[in-house]
């Protein structure tokens, strides 16, 4: 087991290196850049230079990229070209809130998905499995910011339950900030929650088919318990794999949602790195999400050895 | 009885009318938050031309002169009006006393000096002026004397703007990266958050001037507490908080949204009118378009008003005229502007065959960051086909495109926009340097005549003379006017609509 985690580690370090080295080489490849869009529209090109060659990004792309690496080893992510502060200080400013927001909209997903996809595959085919597929093909079909502008007409506009955007104002307390994440997580809990119920359904429907569950069954033991002892825990394994995936993607940045609500959260930092062309935040803020995917993956695949005891790993 | 009911009806009335004096009487205190289309890219208004950082910064940096009623150069940090002498060659500005910067020393002529110095080394426009500019000295320390090699008119418009601004900070702070935001206007800088917000506080020691207020210029007064400029890139966004009453002031709004801010409890829109103008800015350095007879048939084939109504849909927020100045500005002329507007495709046809055109590929880049900008080249390119010119439209992000045009072998036209600048100089079709590379020897005696000029009434003539060249020689296409959407709360009381809004003066009604 142990020798599967370094194994695991060390390959990470393989997958960093090829993300860190795609990076570089995607922010080079896109057309603009940071001097011109700092300076302004009306910024002569001999201005623009100018800020290039201050900037270091008049320099070859074999030396930066060296550069790059070299204080990649040492941790240093470098400096952002807007913020005013390094790229791993700006990636913690945004640590909070997509923390949060995660652990939000995780929670609301599962709290609707599996209850929901266990309903569904005990009362195959019946009314509420119809429904319950239907709501979550919708879902899965809405896109995220027209349910979070939805969300913002209804709970904020009409109703003034919630604040339309933003991230509490400057010392708000940490109540006051989540609950400027209640719609947003909102927004994400359902959508994700759409996939978590599909997933839900399915593999009960393969466990409860088993051999097993007959027997419990013909045991005389409660239908609850059958459902929720023995054919949950066997079906949990894709279950997790899919909330894992979903868990990653928000650590990542629910970009679009953080985009609509207005959240300093690391998929508004990418979004904003991009338009601004702030290289050091694109990269690392990539090489970042990368690790979040692997580690997250990795930690799916331990829990595996919790649920399911004939999981070995050598 | 009835003189009972008179007399409670006289005291209700008088109670009313205290109430409404109450509201339009101005009030220290509270905090607004200001919904910005974005995060500024610095705060230093010096090193940008970007409207968000002007609009931020001219809350806490101060220029000598600024911009009053029907865009006039007024003083701010001057105690008048400069004093020019030598043929339009000296510039002698009497600086105003007891001016205290944020960290609470007192602004002397030194300081000046050394902030004009860097903006002539760091800030676009400043650089621009330091082409003229011989020597920046200060006689005494209340007086400053700019002294140029050849007369310059626009001087006093460079030392005016808010962007690429010619701010005054402390001669030991004036590094041309700034360490820290110390200046003299009424609010300070107190914290950013990036993407967040800038927040900014009271300065208690501003000294303001004593002359009546007139948009940026006269007395300045803080009367909030505080002001808070929250980034929100996305329009609906802003739309929503201001519909909801989060943001006292919601700038740069799509024009749809204005049925919906109409009639509402805790916003109203703003219209800024006539805010600037779309603009098709054309290659005549290099490529297909460089050939003037192709530029001609170009014009001939567009429809500037169908445009702007694609652009823009509802009448109340465009206006199609040819002239690049919108009535009302003292630059404003038709001379020319009757080849605007045409839409005439078999003219543009024989006009392009006759110049020599044969089918090449004209590329036209454009953004969907600026949605109107899209909708008009949408419209332009089927106007343009039907005149049987080759169009590839190529859409890309406002970065790309504004790193693109910088190479005249990438392009043949793009759209752009510009508000309407006070001095027709700092436009970028006047600027040789500036993407289309505009330079034939009209335009560059012009150019240099009205430079030079420093009689106002003598620069507008030969302004309309420019114009006529401008039509001719067709180095861009001006597409037409349109107005600015904002919105505010009614709290919010003194506003001023302006090109880059100001909260001083402004107070919140109880």
């Amino acid at each position: 087991m142990r020798r599967y985690v370094v194994d695991r580690l060390l390959g990470m370090v393989l997958v960093m290196l090829v993300v860190a080295t795609m990076a570089f080489l995607i922010v080079r490849v896109i057309p603009g850049d940071p001097a011109g869009i700092m300076l302004g529209p009306d910024a002569t090109p001999a201005d623009v230079a100018g800020l290039r060659t201050r900037l270091g990004l008049d320099r070859p792309i074999p030396v930066q990229y060296v550069i790059f690496l070299r204080d990649l080893v040492v941790g240093d992510l470098g400096q952002s070209i807007f913020l005013g502060r390094s790229v791993l200080q700006a990636l913690a400013d945004r640590t909070e809130p997509t923390l949060a927001l995660t652990l939000m909209a995780t929670l609301i997903a599962l709290a609707i998905g599996i209850p929901a996809g266990i309903v569904a595959a005990v009362r195959r085919g019946g009314a509420l499995d119809q429904t319950t597929r239907g709501l979550a093909m919708l879902g899965a079909s809405i896109p995220s910011f027209w349910l979070a502008l939805l969300f913002m007409q209804t709970f904020a506009v009409a109703l003034g339950w919630f604040p339309v955007a933003g991230y509490g104002e400057p010392g708000a307390p940490f109540l006051e900030r989540m609950r400027h994440l209640i719609m947003p997580a909102v927004v994400l809990g359902l959508i994700s929650s759409a996939l978590i119920t599909r997933f839900t359904r399915a593999s009960m429907l393969d466990v409860l088919g088993e051999d097993y569950v007959r027997t419990a069954r013909s045991k005389g033991l409660a239908e609850r318990v059958v459902v929720m002892k023995h054919a949950l825990r066997n079906a949990m394994i894709p279950i997790l794999t899919v909330v894992g995936l979903t868990v990653a993607v928000l650590l990542g940045g629910a970009v679009v949602t953080e985009t609509v609500f207005g959240l300093p959260g690391v998929g508004n930092l990418v979004v904003q790195a991009v338009l601004r062309r702030d290289y050091p935040v694109i990269q690392g803020a990539l090489i970042v999400i990368a690790g979040i995917y692997v580690l997250v993956n990795l930690v799916i695949d331990l829990l595996y050895t919790l649920i399911d005891p004939r999981v070995r790993y050598r | 009885m009835r003189k009972i009911l008179t007399a409670s009806l006289a005291g209700l009335l008088a109670a009313g009318a205290a109430t409404a004096a109450l509201a339009q009487e101005p009030r220290r205190g509270g905090v607004i938050n200001v919904a910005t289309i974005g995060e500024p890219p610095t705060l230093d208004p010096s090193v940008s031309t970007t409207d968000v950082v002007g609009m931020i910064s001219l809350h806490y940096f101060e220029t000598l002169y600024t911009f009053g009623t029907d865009w006039k150069i007024v003083p701010l940090l001057a105690a008048g009006d400069a004093q020019i002498s030598d043929g339009g060659k000296v510039y002698t500005i009497p600086l105003r006393t007891g001016v205290k910067f944020h960290d609470g020393s007192t602004m002397t002529s030194a300081d000046v000096v050394a902030s004009l110095k860097r903006w002539m080394d760091v800030a676009v426009r400043g650089k621009q002026a330091a082409a003229f500019i011989t020597d920046v000295a200060a006689p005494d320390p209340n007086t400053v004397r700019i002294t140029l090699k050849e007369p310059y008119a626009p001087l006093l418009s460079l030392l005016s703007l808010p962007t690429s601004a010619a701010i005054v900070v402390p001669a030991s702070k004036a590094q041309a990266q700034l360490a820290e935001i110390v200046g003299t206007g009424p609010y300070r800088f107190r914290e950013r958050q990036p993407d967040r917000y800038v927040l900014l506080t009271r300065f208690d020691d501003y000294v303001a001037r004593d002359d009546a207020a007139q948009v940026y210029g006269g007395k300045r007064t803080a009367w909030l507490d505080e002001i808070r400029f929250v980034p929100v890139p996305n329009a609906n966004t802003r739309v929503e908080g201001a519909l909801a009453g989060q943001y006292a002031y919601a700038d740069s709004l799509p024009v749809e949204a204005f049925p919906s801010l109409r009639g509402q409890a805790r916003t109203e829109p703003v219209v800024l009118a006539p805010f600037g103008w779309p603009v098709m800015t054309i290659n005549t350095r290099q490529g297909t378009l460089a050939n003037q007879g192709v530029r001609q048939a170009i014009q001939t084939a567009l429809k500037p008003s169908d445009m702007l109504e694609a652009a823009f849909g509802d009448k109340a927020f465009f206006k199609p005229e040819g002239a690049l100045y919108a009535e009302g500005f003292i630059w404003h002329s038709k001379n020319g502007v009757e080849v605007y507007d045409q839409g005439n495709a078999a003219k543009a046809r024989e006009m392009a065959r006759a110049a020599g055109y044969n089918g090449q590929p004209i590329r036209i880049l454009t953004t969907q960051q600026f949605e109107f900008h899209f909708r008009m080249a949408q419209v332009a390119v089927e106007y343009l086909r039907q005149a049987g010119f080759n169009i590839d439209l190529q859409v890309s992000d406002w970065a790309t495109l504004t790193q693109r045009r910088t190479d005249p072998a990438l392009w043949e036209a793009f759209f752009t926009h510009s508000p309407f600048l006070p001095e027709p100089a700092l436009n970028g079709y006047l600027n040789d340097q500036s993407p289309g590379w505009w330079s034939t020897p009209e335009r560059n005696r012009l150019v240099a005549a009205f430079n030079q000029e420093s009689d106002t009434a003598k620069r507008v003539a030969v302004f309309a003379d420019l114009q006529k060249v401008v039509f001719e020689q067709v180095p861009i296409i001006k597409i037409g006017n349109f107005n600015a959407l904002a919105a505010k709360s009614p709290q919010l009381q003194g506003l001023t609509p302006a090109a880059w809004p100001f909260f001083w003066n402004t107070w919140l009604k109880p």
